[in-house]
Formats: structure tokens, C-alpha cells, sequence
């Protein structure tokens, strides 16, 4: 089964929409693209949320990203979920709806988390064949992203690339290659992040994101918390030039800064490219490909810091 | 040993990362393959970190004034409790929070005297912190004409059932902990109040929640009608309680419908 173009407009450049920007939004036009939301934010949202949510999917494209999909979870897939999801799409007419390569828990719970499978032809297997109900039920492909991990399984006998390449295949389902995913799993890992992007299946590419990281010195935590660093601004134009018709979007979920900051962020990766719009910002420093594998120098946090999770930015307003 | 299957795999690891030193711990290292920088036990403990960091974070934002008012450290003991008994089932993370109260509430210390005392008023503040996300988030009225009493003939008035918004809750509490959260999120340093029955209408308009501090008798009667007793009824059962009463219905009617209380109204059987 081929990606049909149809299904994925090209977006151009985009970023999260968050609570904390929605005044902001609301009082003047965003210098991008489209947005994309969490989707778990606005399915059951009855408030402000869902009310910004309709104005801004009225003049702007919106891509739903999940993050309690838990495809790879050996629990059933929730039905009630899914319906919700769908309704969600069709009522924001989302481009797509996208979710991660995890499992979210089992035994009924959740852990609000994105852990990884093993990734063996067990899990391949059971992944394809909810990767196929979901898709019946949302009535459109999946895309599906490659989550940060910070455990490998002694289990696994494919590479993620391998695992992700042999669900599209199967599946039909697209990709959403997180490129600052990529490095930091390549840190954590210590596997090859140029390997990696050059073994994903170029035509199956559907959206990039691009965000911080934290770097803990011993590995890599992906907290969305800071601009994109250098190399993976140099992995990101290796991986677009390769999709040159994929969506690029920019995640930011902690410490989140004032609009204008993202938008200068995006138009980085506008301008990397030439792309019109609304770029006014140079294109980021250069650095080697060959480069990329290792901790990057910078000031390591004296804790740990948490993993982000971007539904937690909802906050009831009261007068 | 024979391989595990997925299904074992997740189970494993989920227990592991909600109890990193509960059954199962023991084979981390058969599991998870180390890095060149880090053990296994140090890789997974990645998980359990963040596991209960992340639900910490939701529950300190949906309940800033329960932990400003016992400091983070206490905050922290509450919400792994909280997360032990109540692990979270939903995919959105809006339910996680919703049996806090209850939970306080179940696991408070015993009461030393009829008094109010300091763990009612943090149960009083998660309550009503609660009501405030459900009501902020839930349905409401902003898309609906606002309904007029006045088309009501007097005659039918007794048998009238008023229907309320879904985004109304009356709420009695015994201390006045709206000024309380209210200046924490002003991110002032509010003392705790003195102990006091307080009687609130939590509401929304505009998307923005609305809490009016009522009185005893307002809200007695707003409570009849929202419990679902006829209009005739509510007076009544009012005017029986407070017999020497003399209450301002007109005024409260056109605070409730001006405020947006009420949806529609139904005819009971006369």
C-alpha cells in the first residue's frame, strides 16, 4: 500500500499550539504555517480550549498529535478513544492524526508516559495489526513518530529504522520523523543518527519535528525546553532534503517563551531551505554531520529533569 | 529461559517503573542493555523518575493552593500516595486528579473536636480547586440564547422546575478558601483562613469560571431549585426552615438569571 498525496497536503512550517499563546493568536495572525495540537487537549474540552481551538482551525491548518494512542500497548485499544479522536478530526478537518511508536501502559493504567517496545517481529506484528483497526476507524492513514528512548531491550532484534520501515510497508501508515528524537536516542543509544535518517523510507515521510533537548551528561532527555541545537538543525536538513515535501514542525512544552520566539525558531527551518514565507531570520550555524554522535558541550542540570509532557498545559482561568 | 512475550515485557516494566524497587527489579539487568555511559538499573530508573515527576507536575497545576498551603515536600508524600491508590486509567490526563479530594478526605487524620480544622480545609481546597477545572473545561453555555424568565406566567410559577446550566455548582465549604486560592494564584502568600461556612456558586461565562460567595439563605433555596425541586417546593421547604424569613426572591431570581444560571424551565404536574 502506497501513501496516497492526497491524504498529507504539504503543510510548510508549523508549530504546537499551546494555552499559554492563545491570547496572543487571537489578537494577530501567526507568522506560520499551520498547528498542531495535542489531541488529547481539546477531545473532551467543552471550554476556552476547545472554543480557541475552532477559531484557530478556521484559519489555519490543524494536525492532530496524540499521545495516549498507545499502539503498542498489548491491552485492547480503546474504541471510545478512537471514536472521540475521530470526531475530533473530522470536526477540525485535521490534515492528519499522528501518535508515537509506544506503549502508554498496560493492566488498564496509564502511565502517561512513551515507552518503548522491544522491538522484535512479535511487536512488529501486533503493532501492524492495530496500526490497521486504527486506521479502518479513523476512516484515514496513521502517522506514526519515533519516540525518544532511554532503554534498550536485550530482546530487540531490529534496528528502529528496520521496525519503523516494515510498518509503512505493511501498514501503509506514514511517518513523523522527529529529528531531535533521532540524536537523542543516537546519544542514548550510541548508534549512528546519519545511519538512521538514511535508512527511514524517504517517500513514507509525512512531518518532521524539531525541539531542544536537555543534555544530562550521561545521556540525552528529550524535554522540548530550548531552541534546536546545531546538529540537529544539520540532521534536519539532511532528513528534508531527502522529504522535501514533508510538513515541519517545531514542539516547545517547557519554559515556554513568548510567540515571537517560536516563530523566529520555524522560519529557521524556512530559510534553511529558501522556502517563502515568512522568514526574516538566518539560517542556524553550520556544523559536520560527522560530528553529530556525542554530548553536546553545555552547562549539565543540577537535577534530573522531567520529561515533558505537553498536556499538562491546560489550567483552569477563574475570575 | 524461554522468551517472554510482549504482553509480559510491559507488564514487567510498567511495575517497574511505578515500584523500581518492588518485584521484578531483580531482573533489570537481563532486560535492559546497558550504555556506554549508563547501567541498566540507571536507564530504567529514567522512567521511574519521570513517571512520578510528570503526574507530581499535573497534579501541583491543578492543585497550586493544597501545595502552597503544606510546601512541596508535603505536597509530594499526598500525590504518591494519591498515585499508589488511584493510578491513573484514562488517556487524558484532565481525570488524573479527579478522586484527590476524595482521597484526602479518606485518608485524613482523625477529627480531635467538632471544629473545623486543617485537614478539612485542605479537602475544602481541594474541592473546590476540582470544581474549578470541571467547570472551566466542561459544558457550558457561551454558544446558547440567554434564557429569560419573564416569559413565565405567574400562575405557573409553583410547578416550574428551573434547569440549570451544566456549568452551575453550588458548593458548601467550611472555610473560605476561594480568597485563599485566589491569592495563591496571584502567586501572593496567603495565611489560612479562620474557619467559616461559606456558601459559593461556581460558574463559567466566557469560558472564564466565575465563583459568588452567597449567603446561608441564597443559597439554601438556589440549592432546592438545583436539587431539582419545584419552584412552589423550594419555597415552601425555605420558608418552613426559616420561619421568620423574609427573603429578597425577586432579587436573587434576577441575580441567578442574569448571572446565567438557568437554561430552560419544565412544568411539573400541577
Amino acid at each position: 500500500m502506497s501513501l496516497q498525496p492526497h491524504y498529507f497536503p504539504a503543510l510548510g512550517f508549523g508549530v504546537g499550539l499551546r494555552t499559554v499563546h492563545f491570547a496572543h493568536l487571537l489578537q494577530q495572525p501567526a507568522r506560520v504555517d499551520w498547528f498542531e495540537i495535542i489531541s488529547e487537549n481539546f477531545m473532551d474540552s467543552h471550554g476556552r480550549p476547545r472554543s480557541v481551538l475552532d477559531r484557530i482551525a478556521e484559519r489555519y491548518p490543524i494536525v492532530m498529535h496524540g499521545v495516549s494512542l498507545s499502539i503498542g500497548s498489548t491491552d485492547p485499544l480503546n474504541h471510545d478513544y478512537l471514536r472521540k479522536l475521530k470526531r475530533l478530526a473530522d470536526d477540525t478537518q485535521a490534515a492528519w492524526v499522528s501518535d508515537h511508536l509506544c506503549w502508554t501502559g498496560v493492566a488498564g493504567l496509564n502511565t502517561h508516559d512513551l515507552l518503548p517496545l522491544p522491538l522484535t517481529e512479535e511487536s512488529l506484528a501486533h503493532v501492524a495489526d492495530r496500526v490497521r483497526i486504527v486506521q479502518d476507524v479513523l476512516e484515514r492513514p496513521l502517522v506514526l513518530e519515533n519516540p525518544s528512548s532511554y532503554v534498550t531491550f536485550a530482546m530487540s532484534t531490529l534496528s528502529e529504522w528496520e521496525f519503523l520501515s516494515r510498518l509503512t510497508d505493511a501498514t501503509g501508515c506514514g511517518l513523523l520523523l522527529d529529528v531531535n528524537n533521532v540524536y537523542v536516542s543516537a546519544v542514548n543509544h550510541d548508534f549512528d543518527p546519519v545511519e538512521y535518517i538514511e535508512h527511514i523510507p524517504a517517500d513514507r515521510v509525512v512531518q518532521f519535528h524539531l525541539a531542544g533537548h536537555t543534555n544530562c551528561g550521561t545521556h540525552l532527555i528529550d524535554t522540548h525546553d530550548g531552541p534546536v541545537i546545531d546538529p540537529v538543525w544539520e540532521l534536519y536538513r539532511l532528513a528534508r532534503t531527502r522529504s522535501p515535501r514533508a510538513a515541519t514542525l517545531l514542539e516547545w512544552d517547557a519554559r515556554i517563551p513568548e510567540f515571537a520566539v517560536l516563530e523566529a525558531e520555524i522560519a529557521k527551518a524556512r530559510a534553511m531551505f529558501g522556502c517563502v514565507g515568512w522568514a526574516e531570520s538566518s539560517s542556524p550555524t553550520t556544523s559536520v554531520v560527522t560530528a553529530l554522535v556525542g554530548l553536546e558541550d553545555s552547562a549539565h542540570p543540577t537535577s534530573t529533569p522531567t520529561v515533558p509532557h505537553p498536556a499538562l498545559c491546560v489550567a483552569a482561568e477563574v475570575e | 529461559m524461554a522468551a517472554e512475550s510482549l504482553a509480559q515485557i510491559q507488564r514487567w516494566m510498567q511495575a517497574v517503573i511505578q515500584q523500581p524497587d518492588g518485584d521484578g527489579s531483580e531482573r533489570v539487568d537481563d532486560v535492559i542493555l546497558p550504555s556506554r555511559s549508563l547501567s541498566s538499573r540507571d536507564r530504567l530508573q529514567i522512567y521511574a523518575n519521570a513517571y512520578f515527576a510528570r503526574l507530581l507536575e499535573v497534579l501541583t497545576g491543578e492543585y497550586p493552593a493544597v501545595a502552597f498551603a503544606v510546601g512541596e515536600e508535603v505536597f509530594a508524600e499526598f500525590a504518591l500516595g494519591y498515585l499508589n491508590r488511584h493510578p491513573s486509567t484514562s488517556y487524558t490526563l484532565a481525570q488524573l486528579g479527579g478522586r484527590f479530594p476524595q482521597h484526602l478526605a479518606e485518608t485524613r487524620p482523625p477529627c480531635e473536636t467538632d471544629a473545623p480544622d486543617w485537614a478539612d480545609f485542605l479537602i475544602d481546597l481541594a474541592t473546590l480547586e476540582r470544581l474549578y477545572s470541571e467547570v472551566f473545561d466542561g459544558p457550558g453555555t457561551e454558544d446558547s440564547a440567554a434564557f429569560d424568565l419573564g416569559g413565565i406566567a405567574p400562575e405557573q410559577w409553583p410547578n416550574c422546575r428551573l434547569i440549570f446550566a451544566p456549568c452551575v455548582r453550588p458548593v458548601r465549604l467550611r472555610f473560605p478558601v476561594h480568597e485563599y486560592i485566589t491569592a495563591v494564584r496571584r502567586g501572593e502568600q496567603p495565611t489560612p483562613p479562620v474557619a467559616a461556612t461559606t456558601h459559593l456558586v461556581v460558574s463559567r461565562r466566557e469560558y472564564i469560571v466565575r465563583r459568588v460567595a452567597v449567603s446561608a439563605d441564597e443559597f439554601q433555596l438556589l440549592s432546592a431549585l438545583f436539587n431539582g425541586a419545584t419552584v412552589g417546593d423550594a419555597l415552601s421547604q425555605w420558608f418552613a426552615e426559616t420561619p421568620n424569613g423574609t427573603p429578597p426572591i425577586q432579587v436573587w431570581f434576577e441575580r441567578w438569571t442574569a448571572a446565567g444560571y438557568f437554561t430552560s424551565v419544565t412544568n411539573a404536574p400541577g
